[in-house]
């Protein structure tokens, strides 16, 4: 017959290597996000922040501002500058036909060794992963473009 | 059609309610025909709701484009086996094709228990019938599918290109019905809960289903996987993405779940652990399909931004808060006799296995929620990529190999360290021995990749020894060949030994993972026709380019030759494809694929000027992957198979036993099988 003490003694004991194993993974999910997180920015938010962003790993949402977008195919160097999405524009393929405000903040990508992608085009919403440089020059390794207007929600008829 | 489908839908939804009252009316006053009432209503919404999604069908075949889910997902030009799966291309009739599923499963479920588990089953049945109609709500005044169009118009916008291949034909598919039939055990589950009856019934009656269940979430993830390595054109096959996170998530705690109903039916321990585990597996199908709609978890993958989004949410959060509740009011009743014993058991390396599962679906969920946490804490969106959910989950995997090759081995109750020694060494050296060759005869270095080829080798020793086991076992009693034993071995316990095909499937998918994570790498070059590059041990020559137009699409096609050694292995034909009716470009990626590596070619760009950009990588093991998740899916059939000859013994058994009637008996043994 096993006594009470005994069982209660086994039962410490497994409570304390569950407990071991719930703190070492809360423990690798801690240490993992302090060293992979990633701010997500919009490009109104990297403007205002600017100062304390250099060199710091970035996700920036904004959209591809017409007239600024270069591509050499031999070196695979995408350059373009990204700038807010307009107010109430939520699709991304709506053209913008009015002017942006003049004071709308925009950064210039530099983006190297990267195909370009499939849907990169002017006034597309796309993320941009990199860094932002102190000239204000965002080096970028990745360029990735939102799916568009197919996703809309249907407005019915 | 389209008025018939919205009218079947409304109808669907008045049966779906009529159902619940039904069946808890009938529960309560012990009434058979108010139940077997309930049973119709279930049935008669099954055929409605196949009603609607045949309607819907036809909308898509027949290019119906005064419907504007038809204008939105389909075209003229689409071919008919795209139309066909356009039915689960956009939100609508996802939730119709979601709908249809469980109104089948719903049923099946009602016929399965039409004499069986009268304590329970109407109660299933009526969380089930609960279910149903928030999905018919949805259906009926949310997304509701038929809507027509003011003007019809005269081509469809198309199905979207990405969806346009034959991968996303049956990953979709799968993958609900991996979520959806994990209903049905939650709603025995739930009915366990409701009426007290707390032994291990409802588990029992819904085995097959949490296998069938956990059949399609593996297949479903594999699909995904197997759809993003071939469309999407990064060289890989997982990304961490949201939308791939949602469908992990219930495969792990069902995986959990599969692993820990086993102590309860042998040991009568973890109770609460296993109504836990089923009630946040349904919570997580519920849960990702809300992260996919409602666009506040922001993913590659856009897929409709929707007004469901608070919808799932307030189900997921009712769903939650009303089961913990009737969980925690239920505690007291879920006692168990008996305890942990020993470190060294099967109960508590299966204990471990399922708190390491269900660790990495909460890192997984943690990572996937983070942006939206630390927005709502710091005021600062921050967001975790891939490294994150690797550098978790790497160890943790480890862990859980190990686990893979302790737990069918272990002794229950607890093992002397005599016996233990017994049993492992020999796996043990096969492990180190593996370990020993990768660094020295592969040379390899890297710690993480020699833990894990070790590990490897002491989980296939393990399984090996077990075979082994049991044909020398087999061998002393009958005299038989050696096949003639495994096949034997396998049929007479198809359930203990489909589970440890499927470990071998496992095992061969770890490896692929690890070959292709860790010694991937790529080349991107930009050339003119007749120029060379290489990748790794190849030569890659680019002969030229061809076009194509056709009213779907135009597309661009580069021949190239690959060499090793001079000599050519083969030709490939990666091409760039523009969609004409959503003006959307794509690629169209070309792999060769052999057991050792893949070599995968993307056409990244073209250019004015007879330039091309290719990007090329070189994938080890990639192959291992899809092998070793078929090899999953074989064992996971072999667990399900009906067990002919256990049925007949227990029946026989509890014929002789107690006398009662044959039929009786049969039905007692289909419960327990």
């Amino acid at each position: 017959m096993r006594t009470t003490d005994t069982t209660m003694r086994v039962r410490w004991r497994f409570l304390v290597g569950a407990g071991l194993i719930v703190a070492a993974i809360a423990y690798l999910i801690v240490a993992a996000i302090q060293s992979t997180s990633e701010y997500y920015l919009t490009v109104n938010e990297v403007s205002a922040r600017r100062a304390t962003l250099a060199g710091q790993a970035l996700r920036v949402a904004g959209r591809v501002k017409p007239g600024t977008i270069t591509w050499d195919p031999r070196t695979l160097t995408l350059k373009f500058a990204i700038m807010p999405p307009p107010p109430q524009g939520n699709s991304g393929v709506t053209p913008v036909t009015q002017a942006d405000p003049p004071t709308a903040p925009s950064f210039k990508v530099i983006c190297k060794g990267e195909p370009k992608p499939d849907m990169f085009a002017a006034n597309r919403d796309v993320i941009v992963e990199g860094t932002l440089g102190s000239d204000g020059v965002i080096a970028a390794t990745q360029v990735l473009t939102k799916c568009p207007s197919k996703y809309q929600p249907s407005k019915g008829s | 059609m389209p008025n018939l489908g919205e009218l079947a839908l409304a109808v669907a939804l008045l049966l779906a309610i009529y159902s619940i009252l039904a069946n808890l009316y009938g529960a309560r006053n012990n009434r058979a025909d108010v139940l077997q009432s309930a049973r119709h209503a279930l049935w008669a919404m099954t055929v409605m709701v196949a009603l609607a999604a045949i309607s819907l069908w036809m909308g898509l075949l027949t290019s119906d484009f005064s419907l504007a889910y038809v204008a939105e997902h389909s075209s003229r030009s689409l071919s008919d086996f795209y139309k066909f799966t356009a039915l689960w291309g956009g939100q609508e009739g996802s939730m119709l094709f979601w709908t249809l599923l469980l109104s089948i499963f719903t049923s099946i479920a009602a016929y399965q228990n039409r004499t069986r588990n009268p304590e329970i089953a109407p109660y299933a049945l009526a969380v089930l019938g609960a279910v149903a109609v928030f999905f018919l709500g949805m259906l009926n005044f949310v997304t509701p599918p038929f809507l027509l169009l003011a003007h019809r118009p005269p081509d469809g916008a198309d199905l979207n290109p990405l969806l346009q291949n034959y991968w996303m034909a049956i990953h979709p598919p799968s993958l609900y019905t991996g979520y959806v039939s994990t209903t049905v055990p939650f709603a025995f589950g739930a009915a366990a809960l409701i009426t007290g009856k707390l032994d291990d019934t409802w588990i029992r009656t819904t085995r097959r289903w949490a296998i069938f269940s956990w059949f399609f979430l593996t297949l479903g993830n594999l699909f995904g996987a197997r759809w993003a390595y071939e469309v999407l054109g990064w060289g890989g096959y997982w990304a961490w993405d949201p939308v791939e996170n949602a469908a992990f998530m219930p495969w792990l705690v069902m995986t959990a779940y599969l692993h820990s109903v086993m102590i309860q039916e042998r040991k009568d321990m973890l109770k609460v652990w296993n109504l836990a585990l089923i009630g946040l597996a349904f919570a997580l199908t519920l849960f990702g399909t809300f992260i996919t709609r409602s666009g506040v978890i922001s993913s590659v993958h856009s897929f409709t931004q929707s007004g469901l989004g608070p919808y799932f949410l307030s189900f997921v959060i009712g769903v939650v808060v009303m089961y913990t509740a009737l969980l925690i009011y239920r505690v007291p009743d879920l006692r168990s006799p008996a305890e942990f014993e020993s470190y060294l058991s099967r109960e508590a390396a299966f204990l471990f296995n399922n708190l390491i599962l269900v660790g990495i679906a909460f890192a997984v969920f943690w990572g996937t929620i983070f942006p939206i946490l630390s927005e709502a804490v710091r005021g600062v969106k921050i967001t975790v990529g891939p490294p994150f959910f690797n550098k978790v989950n790497g160890p943790l995997a480890l862990a859980l190999v190990f686990l893979m090759g302790v737990g069918p081995l272990i002794a229950w109750r607890r093992m002397t360290v005599k016996n233990l020694l017994r049993v492992f060494a020999a796996p043990a050296v096969l492990g180190v021995a593996t370990g020993v060759a990768l660094f020295a005869l592969a040379g390899l270095r890297q710690w993480y990749v020699l833990t894990a080829g070790s590990l490897v080798g002491f989980v296939a020793g393990t399984i090996l020894a077990e075979f082994r086991r049991g044909v020398v076992a087999r061998r002393h009693i009958v005299n038989e060949t050696v096949p003639r034993a495994v096949a034997n071995l396998i049929s007479k316990n198809n359930r203990r030994y489909g589970g440890y095909i499927i470990h071998i499937g496992v095992l061969i998918a770890f490896v692929g993972i690890i070959g292709s994570s860790f010694f991937k790498t790529q080349v991107k070059r930009t050339v003119k026709q007749g120029q060379s590059f290489a990748v790794g041990p190849y030569q890659i020559k680019y002969l030229g380019l061809t076009t194509a137009d056709t009213p779907h699409m135009a597309s661009a096609t580069a021949r190239i030759e690959v060499l090793e050694n001079g000599r050519e292995i083969a030709l490939m034909d990666p091409a760039r494809v523009f969609y004409k009716a959503p003006q959307q470009p794509a690629t169209q990626v070309a792999i060769r694929s052999t057991p050792l590596n893949d070599l995968y070619v993307v056409l990244a760009g073209i250019d004015d000027g007879g330039l091309v950009t290719f990007q090329v990588f070189l994938t080890p093991l990639v192959l291992w992957l899809w092998a070793g998740g078929l090899v999953m899916a074989l064992g996971t059939v072999v667990a399900m198979w009906p067990n002919v000859r256990e049925r007949a013994a227990i029946a026989q058994a509890l014929k002789a036993q107690r006398g009662e009637d044959e039929e009786l008996a049969a039905d007692i043994a289909r419960g327990t099988d």
